[in-house]
């Protein structure tokens, strides 16, 4: 067997101090976010029952890291925040009254993701708004993943939303197979707009409904891509999905976060999981959204309560990689402040209480405890970068300086 | 500044080509030289010349914007890109082959070893299409070797001519996909450089329109 007592694991990673408090800091907003917007945070464990993601058809077995506990079960590790999530709701939240507000941050385990850089475990931080079933509900968890990734500092951010009702609609209109609707549904969710325009004519569809196709394809923006779809689409569930959508846009804009997103009814997967809009979060130097959501209406329902729902996860290991490279990371300082004291007697008992004033400021203090002198003190702090030196001595006041 | 991870070879020549006939200065890609990046500040595009197989990784993680690689290896990579256009050309089968006794009889062999150099692919077609469980063998070049000397029953590989097979006594038995050259797109980057990118693939799409009717007039 092979010594490995060196390495971690493919696709997990020790994060360094500059990052890590980056990271904390990070997930400490993001909670004060959240509590700040009445999103109750819930633990679940690490730990799920396998049937937990398995039942509901939401999740690939082969994505789940699986062990077996002493009866011979399967267990999983948590694979994502919203299944535990809908799980509670449905069984120990049972008898609390829609709507909900619940949020998260937790790392999660996915097993296939491995290979060339993709985590195997990483942290997410996401809310789930459950009982409310309307689009004022959809734009309050938009804003709310909008405002989460401005808040990690990241400021050149797109946010797709689309709407798969929107389709669902035409393929009812159209009168499409499962099969077909779903070969239709890839080549636009891949944008390959020459295999949409030959499975169009294999299935015989309209003009009206190619040229349909060309604009889900292609039209990209706010209201004006609205009214274009409105005037063009009849049957009640995609002007229902259109209206859901200029609901969301209203609300958006008296959010005043209208400027980052733009609809983009193409944006058709996960269609067994999502059942109304959907949006993703882009922002330059990573080649993965960083936020994902939308809603999921039949999901609770898997663990036997009718609840609707909407919500939206936050990659945090993925904001942070564009912090770093968007060069955005904020200086790290490991220490502010370094407290000597001389031998005399009383003189570690004031450095202590010296010390514990400064942190009290929010300081980063350390207190010398290798008895260095107040020469080797200064060059000391000059070789770690240390900008403020305090010695305490028994020749009157304490002394301070700046170290520049 | 636009990414375009190339396939090193024939398929990278012709991709320059197509862009320099859609109008793009691609002098920078076209430099011999054994760098392996290929950049030129004033177009504003970056080549890298990476192996097929590589191309739609460098895609999918954003390391590259744009790619152009062959169906095959989308189709064994199976990895998550908007892909965007068929350019049509590098066209060729996957197929499924045997030897020709074997023609209309494959379904018959029970607990089948097939050679591949795409087990990704071969899966995908015998549990997925075919709802058959079979034995995949990995192999790495000349796979027709297999079933010549016994340790397969068939094998799945690209069909360009399908001379290799004749001379070989073996035959195509079943066809998994129709092959070309494809566009790949990081699903990151057509949001967030979607002006640099969408005028570009218009004009690619305009020219491969344009060498297919040309194709189609000489047919």
């Amino acid at each position: 067997m092979g010594n490995y007592r060196f390495h971690t694991p493919d696709g997990v990673i020790d994060i360094l101090p500059q990052e890590a408090s980056a990271k904390r800091k990070l997930e400490a907003d993001l909670r004060s976010l959240f509590s700040g917007h009445g999103y109750s945070e819930v633990e679940t464990p690490g730990i799920e029952y396998y049937d937990v993601y398995a039942s509901g058809d939401f999740v690939a077995p082969e994505g789940l890291f699986k062990t077996n506990d002493k009866d011979g079960r399967i267990l999983a590790l948590r694979y994502d925040g919203t299944i535990p999530v809908a799980r509670l709701a449905a069984t120990l939240l049972k008898d609390e009254k829609p709507p909900l507000r619940l949020s998260y941050i937790e790392n999660m385990f996915r097993f296939k993701e491995s290979g060339g850089g993709k985590l195997r475990e990483f942290s997410q931080g996401g809310v789930e708004l459950l009982g409310l079933d309307d689009a004022e509900a959809d734009a309050e968890v938009i804003a709310l993943g909008i405002k989460s990734v401005l808040m990690t500092g990241i400021t050149d951010l797109q946010i797709s939303i689309g709407q798969l009702e929107f389709f669902r609609g035409l393929v009812e209109e159209w009168g499409l197979s499962n099969e077909d609707a779903i070969e239709l549904s890839t080549a636009i969710d891949q944008k390959d707009i020459v295999r949409v325009e030959k499975t169009a004519e294999r299935l015989g569809l309209s003009e009206d409904a190619e040229e349909l196709l060309d604009m889900i394809s292609n039209r990209f923006g706010t209201y004006d891509v609205l009214d274009a779809f409105e005037a063009k689409v009849r049957n009640e569930t995609s002007r229902s999905a259109l209206k859901n959508l200029r609901e969301i846009l209203d609300a958006l804009s008296d959010y005043e976060l209208l400027q980052y997103v733009s609809i983009d009814l193409g944006m058709l997967r996960n269609m067994d999981y999502y059942t109304g809009m959907i949006f993703k979060g882009f922002t330059y130097e990573v080649g993965f959204p960083i936020l994902g959501g939308g809603r999921y209406n039949k999901v609770v329902s898997t663990f036997g309560r009718e609840l609707s729902a909407v919500g939206f996860s936050l990659g945090i290991n993925l904001c942070l990689t564009a912090l770093r490279r968007q060069d955005k990371l904020p200086e790290y300082v490991r220490v502010d402040a370094i407290v000597g004291y001389s031998q005399e007697e009383g003189m570690r008992k004031a450095a202590f209480a010296t010390a514990q004033a400064l942190r009290e400021t929010g300081l980063k203090v350390i207190v010398d405890t290798e008895h260095r002198s107040e020469e080797e003190l200064d060059a000391y702090a000059d070789e770690y970068g240390i900008e403020q030196v305090i010695f305490v001595s028994d020749e009157g006041e304490d002394k301070e300086e700046e170290n520049t | 500044m636009i990414t375009i991870a190339l396939s090193k070879g024939r398929l990278a020549q012709k991709a320059l080509d197509l862009l320099e006939a859609a109008g793009y200065d691609v002098s920078a890609g076209r430099e011999e030289s054994r760098k392996l990046i290929l950049e030129d500040e004033k177009t504003g595009l970056r080549f890298i010349m990476a192996k097929p197989a590589d191309v739609p990784t460098y895609v999918e993680y954003g390391a590259a914007d744009i790619g152009v690689v062959g169906k095959d290896t989308l189709l064994e990579e199976g990895r998550n890109l908007y892909e965007v256009i068929d350019l049509g050309f590098g066209a060729c089968r996957m197929c499924v082959c045997g030897p020709v006794s074997l023609k209309g009889k494959l379904d018959q062999i029970p607990n089948k070893r097939v050679a591949s150099k795409y087990p990704n692919i071969t899966r995908a077609y015998f549990e997925g299409t075919k709802k058959e469980s079979v034995e995949i063998i990995k192999l790495n070049g000349s796979v027709e070797l297999a079933p010549l000397i016994g340790l397969a029953e068939v094998i799945v590989d690209i069909v360009e001519s399908g001379r290799t097979l004749k001379e070989n006594g073996l035959d195509v038995l079943e066809v998994v996909a129709d092959i070309s050259a494809r566009v790949v797109v990081n699903r990151v980057s057509m949001k967030m450089k979607e002006s640099e990118i969408v005028p570009m693939l218009d004009a690619l799409r305009k020219q491969v329109a344009i060498m297919n009717a040309a194709k189609a007039q000489e047919g």
